[in-house]
């Protein structure tokens, strides 16, 4: 091939395919370019459309016009249907609107996307918490508890965290509040009231001994916080502890004598100290004489409560089966002063019989009230001592 | 290339020749070049360039029908019913004009108008088509006529396809082909699922699997999805809600909503196939009307309570999906599209059909969904999962795109826990849809405009005959190139057949006629054996599942061909001739 026809050749090539594809790809450059052009119109007006509905929603939201506000958020995704924010609004409106199932749907496409985002999360666990969907209502909260939050994080964490709470007791599971309490407790900011209320959920979760402590902590900086020394009342009475119950109900009831609650709770723990004839530093006349008078009391609870007629009760001492009307009057003619002196063993056995006999008629007969509810509180309390 | 020298490296061509890359380097820049811009190799790289300007094509029509649809209905949720009622109706008015004066060839969907490019005019589509075919449809989607963006893009793609090709002056068979790559472009950049492009474009468009068009096909599906996601974001058309199959006895409870869904394609087709010609045959003035009255009534149906019918509807399937209707109110919906896109359609408003196939599937998915849910409150799929199937329920039973369908919602849902609910349900629409209406809808329109192009569908079904249908036994005739001349003389005095297949050793097969038997015994050669006289002649052989085309090109040159087992290839399961190949076509088209 000569150098001629190679030349040729190569100008047949060069004015063809390359040509051909160096115009093409100035071309797609160029169609490039006023696409772009194009596309910043576009998006720009999408953009500010979808600004301008969200703005409205937002303001009907605030002004609790879900209904408006989720027509506006719904018009908002229109122009910016991936919108984060578009979409968790929406989610509010719906939860506001109490479409939740709607709601949960943006919720867990959110979630897809963020699962780390508090509010997310928090909303999940809501909606599954009122579905009665414990596991995924836990893993929500916990996931919201460890998550990112807007603003102020440890408030938001914190304010989970109780609520995750308020959920574990509304189903029972005490134990799992416990725990979570104890968490909460350890991060507590120091305020009293913050401190009450955790000693309140303590309470709840039947965890006296912390609920007690938390309560003593608020008052330390609010000593005459009438809630607070209601609950260490509460606490202190529910551990067995009647004279610290007492002194606090008694503040409890100074600071706020409306408080029924409190001033019911006083009355009982002033009869169970009272009628405690085991307590400490305690006269034996005193004792004998406290003895006395439960038994009497235990004597009328037999006489009120009929369901007892022919239920048995075994006085310690008495070696057979008979029923408690037997026993107790069987041990009746024993409890004189004399009696007490000759048989040291009499005073176990009179209130062994009482508390039996309390007992018995709590479950047959009802709740016990006053003098009988004092007693049971004292057999609860020296139980197997 | 008259001086090479000795080739040291050798690589493997495209087509099987061997060339050497050291040869190229000896070549003149001219050859080298050639070699490079191969007509195939050049075809790919063209295909990369459709894909991006249909890309940005599709990419401009989006914003044209969004932007019609904020200048036109407004830019909220709550819109106004004067423009309700107002601009589809004067939408549909500008439309016909155009249509009828400007773009003749733009009504429809434009899947058609490409195969007919394909089939009939050696790929071309005029660039008229693709401007009026984005103008009108954009015009008619964004006023709120019940029509969608995937079929018009579709048209676009191969319209910008054929006029790129016509430049590149590519040759015939390339040009029938590059419009059938545009569309797949167009299409995968209006639905933003590649796969389903290609599928449909391969499945519905080109009807058959070559390596040649699938890579041209594919390559540029992916570029214009590239550019669309390039500007538009890679969001999907919808939010697919979680979606789980707990219990497999609820298929049973997908199973119905295939036999819902088959119905309604029915009633879907029937109706395009009853009313399209009714309206075509009106007078020629009534045309003028045909899009306005269409959407008039569209808007008269949003003004009195179901606004969702209007435009292509992607945003109420999400809400579908997402549970945001009662089940009645789904049906109601349903059933609305339908006739919504009825009277656009055959009103001759140009626009596509995918979209209303997809919001009329995902409503009805949903609401049987919603109303089994009713009846068996256990049923673990969600209302979305529900509409997800549906949309490819109706895609199976109404465009009759089965495997388009399987894939078009594993694409658009990334959710391969989908698979079985939506083939059972696929194929028991897609079952009754072809019992109930042989025809599928796009060959229905094809016949309807007076074309005959070749139905994808009855292709797929068409009966394929094999060698076992027209082979026949050879019984005792087979003779061992072991045994002597002597011996095979007997046997074949014996055999009624005047030719003989002969088993070589130790594999192989030939074949001699009685006449050279006889001859070589008068030679006196009777005591040798057959082997050592047989003349080199291996005949070839085929197997029972070869197909008769494959036999009929070794017939003409063998009186009969061996038919041997796969598994043994000494084991002889028959034999074929020309006049049985001949006997069984002739049975088949009796038949």
């Amino acid at each position: 091939m000569t150098a001629k026809a190679k030349g040729t050749d190569l100008r047949l090539y060069l004015t063809r395919e390359p040509v051909i594809l160096a115009l093409l790809s100035a071309l797609a450059v160029a169609l490039f370019l006023v696409v772009t052009g194009l596309s910043h119109i576009y998006h720009a007006q999408q953009s500010s459309l979808g600004n301008r509905w969200f703005s409205r929603g937002v303001a009907d939201l605030r002004a609790q016009r879900f209904e408006s506000a989720v027509a506006e958020f719904r018009t908002a995704l229109l122009y910016s249907r991936d919108n984060y924010s578009y979409q968790l609004n929406l989610a509010e409106a719906l939860i506001g609107r109490k479409r939740t199932s709607e709601a949960y749907s943006y919720l867990v496409n959110l979630w897809e996307r963020e699962p780390e985002n508090g509010v997310v999360n928090l909303e999940l666990a809501r909606i599954a918490a009122q579905k009665g969907q414990t596991e995924p209502a836990l893993r929500y909260y916990h996931n919201a508890i460890y998550a990112t939050w807007p603003g102020d994080q440890e408030v938001e964490r914190r304010d989970t965290r109780l609520e995750l709470i308020e959920f574990l007791l509304r189903i029972n599971a005490k134990a799992q509040a416990q725990s979570e309490l104890i968490a909460l407790a350890a991060n507590l900011a120091d305020g009293p009231s913050q401190q009450a209320r955790v000693g309140d959920l303590f309470v709840q979760a039947q965890d006296y001994d912390h609920a007690l402590a938390e309560y003593r902590l608020s008052l330390k900086s609010e000593r005459h916080n009438p809630a607070a020394l209601a609950g260490a009342g509460r606490a202190a009475f529910e551990l067995g502890r009647y004279p610290l119950a007492q002194r606090y109900l008694q503040a409890a009831v100074a600071a706020n004598p409306s408080d029924s609650e409190s001033v019911a709770r006083l009355k009982t723990t002033e009869l169970v100290l009272e009628m405690d004839p085991f307590r400490r530093q305690l006269s034996v006349a005193r004792r004998d004489r406290i003895v006395m008078d439960d038994f009497a009391a235990a004597g009328q609870r037999l006489k009120s409560c009929s369901a007892l007629d022919n239920a048995r009760g075994t006085a310690s001492g008495a070696g057979s089966q008979q029923n408690f009307a037997d026993s107790w009057s069987k041990v009746k003619t024993e409890i004189t002063e004399q009696g007490f002196r000759r048989n040291p063993d009499l005073v176990e056995a009179a209130m062994d019989l009482v508390f039996k006999i309390e007992r018995q008629a709590s479950t047959a007969c009802g709740e016990s009230a006053g003098a009988d509810m004092a007693l049971l509180l004292i057999a609860k309390l020296h139980e197997g001592s | 290339m008259d001086s090479q020298p000795e080739q040291q490296t050798e690589v493997l061509e495209e087509n099987g020749q061997v060339e050497s890359i050291a040869s190229l380097s000896e070549r003149s820049p001219g050859a080298l070049l050639r070699s490079i811009f191969r007509e195939e190799r050049f075809f790919l790289i063209l295909s990369v360039f459709i894909g991006v300007f249909s890309g940005l094509a599709v990419v401009c029509f989006r914003f044209a029908i969004d932007w019609c649809r904020i200048y036109l209905l407004g830019s909220g949720s709550t819109l106004s019913p004067n423009r309700l009622v107002l601009a589809p109706t004067l939408a549909g008015l500008v439309i016909a004009v155009l249509v009828i004066h400007v773009f003749p060839g733009v009504r429809g969907s434009g899947v058609n108008q490409t195969k007919a490019a394909l089939y009939i005019y050696n790929g071309y589509i005029p660039l008229r088509t693709a401007i009026g075919k984005f103008i009108t449809a954009a015009l008619a989607i964004g006023s709120g006529h019940s029509l969608g963006p995937e079929d018009p893009s579709l048209q676009i793609g191969a319209s910008l396809a054929s006029a790129l090709g016509r430049r590149m002056r590519l040759s015939r068979d390339r040009m029938r082909l590059i419009a059938p790559v545009g569309a797949a472009a167009g299409l995968a950049a209006a639905f933003n699922a590649p796969i389903s492009a290609v599928l449909f474009v391969i499945e519905e468009v080109i009807g058959r699997w070559t390596a040649g068009i699938l890579g041209s096909v594919v390559l540029s599906a992916v570029s214009s999805v590239v550019v669309m996601r390039w500007f538009l974001g890679s969001e999907s058309l919808f939010r697919i809600p979680a979606v789980h199959l707990e219990r497999p006895s609820e298929l049973i409870a997908y199973s119905v909503l295939g036999v819902v869904g088959g119905l309604a394609s029915i009633a879907f087709s029937s109706g395009i196939a009853t009313l399209r010609p009714r309206f075509k045959a009106l007078p020629r003035w009534t045309q003028y009307f045909q899009p306005a009255a269409a959407g008039l009534l569209i808007g008269l149906i949003a003004v009195l309570g179901a606004p969702q019918v209007m435009g292509a509807g992607y945003e109420y399937i999400d809400e579908a999906m997402h549970g945001q209707f009662t089940w009645q109110m789904l049906a109601i919906l349903a059933g609305l599209k339908i006739v919504a896109t009825l009277l656009s359609f055959v009103s001759g408003t140009p626009g596509g059909m995918f979209a209303p196939t997809l919001f009329v599937g995902a409503m009805l998915g949903a609401a049987v969904g919603g109303a089994e849910h009713v009846l068996l409150p256990h049923l673990s799929g969600s209302p979305g999962t529900y509409a997800l199937v549906g949309m490819g329920v109706l895609f199976a039973g109404f465009l009759r795109a089965p495997m388009t369908s399987v894939f078009m919602v594993l694409e658009v849902s990334g959710n391969y826990s989908i698979i079985v609910p939506v083939i059972v349900a696929n194929t028991f629409a897609y079952v009754i849809s072809r019992g109930l209406q042989p025809t599928a809808i796009f060959d229905v329109l094809t016949r309807q405009d007076g074309l005959d192009l070749p139905s994808m569908e009855e292709q797929r079904e068409e009966g394929i005959l094999r060698v076992e249908d027209a082979m026949r036994p050879m019984g005792d005739s087979v003779l061992d190139a072991e045994d002597t001349i002597d011996r095979v003389l007997h046997v074949s005095e014996k055999s009624s057949s005047d030719v003989l297949l002969v088993r070589l050793s130790p594999v192989g097969w030939s074949s001699i006629t009685s006449q050279e038997l006889r001859r070589m015994a008068a030679e006196g050669k009777g005591g040798f054996t057959l082997g050592s006289l047989l003349p080199v002649r291996h005949v070839p052989y085929l197997h029972p599942d070869h197909s008769l085309d494959t036999a009929l090109r070794y017939v003409d040159r063998w009186p009969l061909v061996p038919v041997v087992s796969r598994a043994d290839f000494r084991k002889l399961e028959g034999v074929i001739s020309q006049h049985d190949v001949l006997k069984r076509y002739r049975d088949f088209g009796e038949g």
